[in-house]
Formats: structure tokens, sequence, C-alpha cells
């Protein structure tokens, strides 16, 4: 099963959220078993209560190798603000005065029941399901303290997430997805999930032996080779066999702010 | 005064590192060299996440073959919805200010984020208790003063903080919009203090007309 949260407007009442399963034939199904236009809806973070987000740097090789930086021996985790997660087809910012934005196409494990001291083989009982992100860095914020900062890292509406969570009973491998980014059409990133030098049950037993895991946490875990800078009007889609395809606009941080600006 | 807490589980709990002035002093020949290579040019700011979420009274269980240490700081809460504000309004969005105690391993560098040290099941404890901004409108009156088995550890002064309140809401509503329910600990003295099972270590925010004490306890279960 597929599963979002949208808004919709009903007549009077604007900004309506709703539960929805998408199917086979990528209808939207409402739980009282409506049919909805797609064309009608504003996709939302599928998450409902987004709990603890745990992202992966430098957790493919090659990406590592591209950043000039040796493949970690251990995990290099940090944690991202729920500020940060938008829905499919919505806009992401391009702050004003820096020269280096992208993109980073990666698979989401959504964890669905608690639990410490996960051992790796029961690792994905713990799994809901899993969606796509794309988790955005500005590389002319970074500083060399708890890199990747959260200047860097948690900014509004740079986690785009979505459009859905595929069921893990849907999916139980995700060991060799193809993962792509297209960039106004043109395809700027390539990879597989094979290539996770931490795969989603070493970093369940490893996050899980320092802290418990909450439904609603979830783990990005990570992008392949393929960095490309993005502005304003720029459409982003990050592809993952088997998920999702999600797609963000770029705007400038006049625009999303707009009052506030 | 007792107030409810608004946190839910998508609520940022950020705090602010090497914001004592006289720490971020001493480190800054360190902070020239690798992997730093120059100090630091904004807050360096951590988030406590959820699991490790407390109240005051909590008991916290040190991990097995660990040093645990612990400081405390204001926690700046939010009151209404903070986006891009200047220095001059930021303390109109704040509703109060609390204790939080941050239970952490000892820190060896600053390069990396730190899960396994920072995020330990309840190791950020957070005072009930809340000094409102109607008993305590100036922020830099404020001292937090730590005990640990009723000997004075620590003492930090918000005018010893390099960054002051008004300059961290500023910035952090710059990078993240912040909520009713989140909160800023805005400053940690430098050096953390070691605790062992057994100890109570308790913390007060002196220099109101009102105080707020936290006290969290040390596991003696811990194997």
């Amino acid at each position: 099963m597929r599963r979002a949260r949208v808004l919709v407007n009903k007549g009077e009442q604007q900004g309506i959220e709703l539960d929805i399963t998408i199917d086979q034939n990528d209808q939207l199904h409402t739980e009282d078993g409506e049919l909805l236009n797609e064309a009608d809806v504003s996709w939302l973070s599928p998450v409902k209560e987004p709990g603890t987000i745990f992202a992966l740097g430098l957790n493919y090789a090659d990406h590592a190798s591209e950043l000039a930086f040796e493949p970690p021996k251990e995990p290099l985790v940090f944690l991202k603000g729920a500020n940060t997660l938008t829905g499919h087809k919505q806009d992401a910012y391009r702050p004003d005065d820096i020269d280096f934005m992208h993109y980073e196409c990666e698979l989401v494990a959504v964890i669905g029941k608690a639990g410490k001291n996960i051992k790796r083989e029961d690792a994905l009982d713990y799994v809901a399901g899993y969606t796509v992100c794309n988790d955005f860095a500005i590389r002319d914020y970074l500083e060399n303290y708890y890199r990747p900062n959260l200047r860097v890292k948690s900014r509004d509406s740079l986690c785009p997430i979505g459009p859905w969570m595929v069921d893990a009973a849907d999916l139980p491998d995700v060991s060799n997805l193809r993962l792509t980014t297209h960039v106004n059409g043109e395809l700027t990133q390539e990879g597989t999930t094979a290539d996770m030098i931490f795969d989603i049950p070493f970093l369940i037993e490893y996050l899980s032996a320092t802290l418990t895991l909450q439904p609603g946490d979830m783990i990005a875990t990570g992008t392949p080779k393929g960095l490309k800078d993005m502005q304003p009007g720029d459409t982003v889609v990050c592809t993952i066999e088997g998920v999702g395809a999600l797609e963000t606009r770029i705007v400038s941080e006049q625009a999303f702010y707009g009052d506030k600006y | 005064m007792t107030t409810d807490l608004n946190s839910t589980a998508s609520s940022k709990w950020v705090c602010v590192a090497l914001n004592d002035l006289q720490q971020l002093n001493s480190l800054q020949a360190e902070f020239n060299e690798a992997p730093y290579k120059q100090p630091p040019t904004q807050p360096v700011l951590y988030f406590k996440p959820r699991n490790t979420w407390g109240r005051d009274g909590a008991v916290i269980e040190q991990p097995a073959s660990e040093q645990l240490v612990v400081g405390a700081s204001i926690a700046v809460m939010i009151g209404q919805e903070c986006c891009r504000v200047s220095e001059q309004q930021a303390l109109d969005y704040v509703a109060g200010y609390r204790l939080l105690h941050d239970f952490s391993l000892p820190e060896q560098s600053y390069y990396r984020p730190d899960i396994k040290g920072k995020c330990l099941d309840n190791s950020a404890p957070l005072s009930e208790a809340q000094l409102d901004t109607t008993v305590a409108a100036n922020p830099s009156e404020l001292t937090v003063v730590t005990s640990v088995n009723g000997e004075q550890k620590a003492a930090l002064p918000v005018t010893q903080l390099h960054r002051n309140v008004q300059q961290l809401i500023a910035t952090i509503s710059r990078i993240m919009t912040l909520q009713p329910g989140d909160l800023i600990a805005v400053g940690f003295p430098g050096d953390r203090i070691p605790v062992q099972p057994g100890d109570q270590v308790k913390s007060e925010i002196i220099g109101a007309s009102e105080s707020v004490i936290l006290q969290n306890s040390i596991g003696e279960g811990a194997a």
C-alpha cells in the first residue's frame, strides 16, 4: 500500500488534511472511499507526526570521493528539524547570496515501532515503510563544527519528502534500488542503494544502541554521486525505483518567505 | 510558575554549544588548527531529539563503562511562531525561561555531530517551572548555578555568553522557523561537570524575583 497525506479544499472549507492511499492505477482514495483528482490536492509530508529525522552523510562511496572524503569507518549521522519537511510538488528555496546549493536524492526508512538495542537481523521489523527525500545542502554555509551544521541542513523547506510512503511489506528488499535525479528533465544523478556503505539494518542497530527509536522517526540514508547547483525556476525530481518520484520547484528566498522576507 | 509544555514529536530543542565566552576564548588556538581551520563564525548548534526529553526529578542512567557529564542552560521557550525576526523584536516571541540539563558523554571533538554522546535517552530534562517574561523582562540579569550533592560546580551569567538571547533568536529564526513548544538552550558552561551514579544534580536560575530549579539524579542501576 502507498499512503500519503494531502490538503484539499471542499467548498467553503479550505485546507482539509486527509490521509489517502494510492492504488496501482495511481488513483487517490480517501479513507471514506472517495476518489480525488491529483490536480485538486496539495501534497504533504507522508509522515503524519514526524519525529526525529536522522540523516547520513557520505554514505555512498562514490559521493564521498566526489567530495574528497575518505569513506567513513563509522556512520556520519546528523539530525534535521521538522521545519525542513515539505511535500511533493511544493517549493523549496535557494538562499540569496550563495554559490552552491545541491539536491540529495535519498531513500528514507520510516520507523513504525519503538525499539532499543535492536539487532541487525530484526531491524526491518521496525520499519513501517519507505519514502524518498531530497536532502538539499547549502555548501556555502558549511563550517567545521558539528559538520554538516544546522545552517546547512536544517533550513525551512529544504527536505522535501514523499510523495507517499510505501509499506515495508510491499518492498521487502531495498538493497538494490535504482536512484536517479533529473533537473529540468536532464538526468544529473544516478546510483543504486546497493552502493550504500552502511545499510538500513546496520543503521537501525547502530542508532538503537544509543537511543530508543520511535514510530515516526526517519532515517535518510544518504545520496550517491552527482551534484549540481540549483537555481530558482529549476524543477528537480528525485526517483527511487519501487518507491516514488518526488518533485520540487526551486524558488528564491524572497518568493518563499513573501511578507516575512 | 509551572506551565504545560507545548512540545510535540516535531518540536525542536536547539542547543547552542561553545557560547561560553571564556571557553571560546580558551579554544581559539585549537580552533585555528585542523580539522577546524578557523574559529566558528556562526552559532554552533545541535538538537536534543525527542528520545532525550525528560522532566524535573528524572533519574538519568549512566551508560555502562562511560563517563557522564552535565551542563545546565537557560531554555528560552518559544511562545509564538518565530520566523526571521530582528534582535529588537526577538523577546516578543519568548514565552519564558526554563532550565535544561544536558547530560552527555565528554566531547573530544566538535568537528562532527555527536549522536552517540548527545542523544542518550532521557538526557535532556527540562524544568516544569518557568520564569515568565513578565517576571524576567531582561534575560541578561539571569545566572544559572549548578551544584552536585550540594556543592556548587558552575555558575554562568547570561552576560558571559558570546551571543546573547536576542542575537541567537534572530540568527536561528533565519535558519528555521521556530514554533510554540520549541526551545533554545542558549549556553552551557564550557567545563561540563563529571557525575557518578548516585549524584544529585541541581541547577537554579537566579537573578529574578522568582527562581527556577531543576533537579536530577544519576541512577545506581547501571551495570
